[in-house]
């Protein structure tokens, strides 16, 4: 029986790297098609139904990961990384085909020697697999979009929009219709609300301390206490200072 | 009730249950009793001091036990209820106060003082609980005073361990700057190069020594001009290009005579590097980077322009880019900028101002 694969890989040269890889081992597996994204090899699998998909874990768009997921039990998947320690982790746990780049004769050999042996068989959708993708998934998201607070403010500015990464900010304040947003640099405004950017921001990395202000916790460098009650916050590199109302002194201390 | 008011009382519980600082506030009352009697001498009725200092400290003694002991028991965690405690408290003292202090004196001193019939007994019980309440409210607030105070000092040791932490990590960022993917990629790429265009490995090979060889140094060099950081740059992106073929362009336009102007090491490159990874390697049409220095105003101006996904708001932007804003702040100060803008149409275009300087 003559066993069809597909191949998928953003960067050219690897994708024929592995070809030749396997045309030298494997003489009898015939690669029906090549893939440069997750959104490519998707529609390979769907158009060829091959029995091997060799997928790189890192593409744009879908990751390998992600097709893996869509098509468990669909063809067998030999997974392909560069570097992810963490995925070959799970990958070895779950007894997961993979391959590491720069890929190597003996290791290709020992990868169609397994898979000969499961190619008998035909893939079942396994619960492990599935769960096991997920996991790494998360683990992998070295990448930005896990925890969902605001991370950068957009300000117009004569023709253009700005981006002010929050750290930067010293304070936000609340004016007649817009937010005053202070860095060392300057001032902005923009039209979010107290309220809204109290919602959004990392509460571990700003402060509400007044109605009408938001401060950088790492802004701040000492918190005196006013006979009123309420407390007066003095940052790092400015001259001015900021009024904590009774309501908010408890954030300094609790910690 | 808020949780504020729950942290002072509970501290003013755990003042009190010291020994000493029991002791020290008795003692602190029985001067204020001392004082009280004397003012009392001086405005009040009875003219002889002796008698205002039994009844004074009386009251005070008493409102201070049963003030103490009532709070001890009931606990109260806000000031609405503590206050109440403390008034009932008060008043009650005040009426037993007052007669032990006419028991004393008849049995002790030999006066007669037939408060309870006269005007005078009123006049006492009022100026006994006005004066209780002046001398509970100078004890609290000495005590959440003191509470404040302890609690600043330990923020500020918080924050200074926490300034120490971010050091530490700022150093752990600038030790591992290269990416594993990137590096073992790139070698896949050279042995796959070497066997079908050699000499297409070689250029590869060379460009990645010349990355590595600056990137890895542990000590940055103090100055390097602006064509030298461009060359590594170069090398960087050709790696980049042969890894990303037709998904990766880009332009570099800077002109000679400021190639020879001097330039901080390793300041554009997080620029470079960010573009990729966070603009176009994760694009799937890839795009465009455009590097272009210009002089305006003896302001040497560079930027980094990308069509690549650009930044939503959620991003975590990279160590990189804090980086970048510490050490220009750190070389320049104010005359070094550091301004973020979204690229027209897409993608993100990073800028960079440094006063300009011949080497």
């Amino acid at each position: 029986m003559i066993y069809k694969a597909i191949i998928a890989d953003d960067e050219k040269e690897l994708r024929t790297y592995l070809k030749r890889m396997l045309a030298e081992t494997w003489p009898q597996l015939e690669i029906c098609g090549e893939a440069i994204n997750g959104k490519e090899a998707m529609k390979l699998i769907d158009d060829f139904a091959p029995h091997i998909a060799f997928l790189d874990i890192k593409m744009p768009g879908l990751s390998g990961l992600d097709v893996a997921k869509k098509i468990a039990g669909v063809c067998h998947i030999v997974f392909v990384t560069a570097f992810d320690q963490y995925a070959v982790e799970a990958f070895e746990r779950e007894a997961v085909d993979y391959l590491v780049k720069p890929v190597t004769k003996e290791r290709l050999l020992q990868t169609i020697h397994r898979l000969k042996k499961h190619l008998q068989s035909s893939p079942e959708p396994s619960e492990g697999l599935t769960q096991m993708i997920t996991h790494v998934l998360a683990g992998l998201q070295d990448n930005p979009r896990t925890d969902r607070y605001l991370r950068w403010i957009k300000t117009q500015h004569k023709d253009c929009v700005r981006l002010i990464s929050v750290e930067e900010i010293d304070y936000f304040q609340s004016g007649d219709k817009y937010t005053l947003v202070m860095t060392a640099e300057g001032e902005a405004l923009i039209k979010k609300s107290i309220k809204e950017l109290s919602r959004e921001l990392d509460p571990q990395k700003f402060w509400q301390i007044h109605r009408g202000t938001i401060v950088n916790v790492s802004r701040i460098e000492i918190v005196a206490r006013s006979f009123t009650g309420r407390g007066v916050l003095k940052l790092k590199n400015r001259p001015d200072t900021l009024t904590v109302s009774r309501q908010y002194l408890h954030l300094f201390r609790q910690m | 009730m808020t949780m504020e008011e729950r942290y002072e009382t509970e501290y003013v519980f755990k003042y009190w249950l010291n020994f000493n600082n029991v002791l020290t506030d008795f003692i602190i009352n029985i001067i204020i009793c001392l004082l009280i009697a004397l003012a009392v001498t001086i405005i009040g009725p009875i003219k002889d001091f002796l008698t205002n200092f039994v009844l004074v400290q009386s009251i005070g003694i008493t409102g201070s036990l049963t003030v103490f002991f009532s709070l001890l028991i009931f606990r109260p965690r806000s000031w609405t209820l503590f206050l109440f405690i403390a008034g009932v408290a008060i008043c009650c003292s005040v009426f037993i106060g007052l007669q032990i202090s006419i028991f004393i004196l008849q049995y002790f001193l030999n006066t007669h003082l037939d408060l309870w019939t006269h005007n005078l007994g009123l006049q006492a019980v009022i100026a006994g609980i006005i004066f209780s309440f002046i001398d509970l409210y100078f004890f609290i607030t000495k005590i959440t005073t003191r509470y404040h105070n302890t609690m600043i000092e330990q923020e500020k040791i918080r924050r200074t361990a926490m300034e120490k932490e971010y050091l530490a990590a700022n150093l752990k960022m600038l030790q591992a700057q290269i990416e594993p993917h990137f590096l073992f990629n790139t070698l896949s790429n050279i042995l796959s190069l070497i066997d079908t265009s050699p000499h297409k490995g070689k250029s590869m090979l060379l460009d990645l020594t010349n990355y590595l060889r600056t990137s890895l140094s542990r000590t940055l060099p103090e100055k390097t001009t602006l064509s030298q950081e461009i060359s590594m740059i170069k090398a960087y992106l050709d790696i980049q290009k042969i890894r990303m073929d037709d998904r990766l362009n880009y332009t570099i336009d800077v002109p000679d005579s400021l190639g020879q102007k001097s330039f901080p090491p390793m300041l554009l490159q997080p620029l470079v590097e960010n573009a990729l990874k966070h603009g176009l390697e994760p694009k799937v049409e890839g795009g465009e980077i455009i590097i272009r220095a210009i002089e305006e105003n003896n302001v040497l101006k560079i930027d980094v322009a990308d069509t690549g996904l650009g930044f939503s708001d959620l991003d975590k932007p990279g160590l990189g880019i804090a980086n970048v804003r510490e050490r220009l702040h750190l070389l320049f100060g104010e005359k070094g900028r550091f301004i973020i803008e979204e690229n027209d149409p897409c993608g993100v275009r990073a800028i960079i101002e440094v006063p300009i300087n011949d080497i």
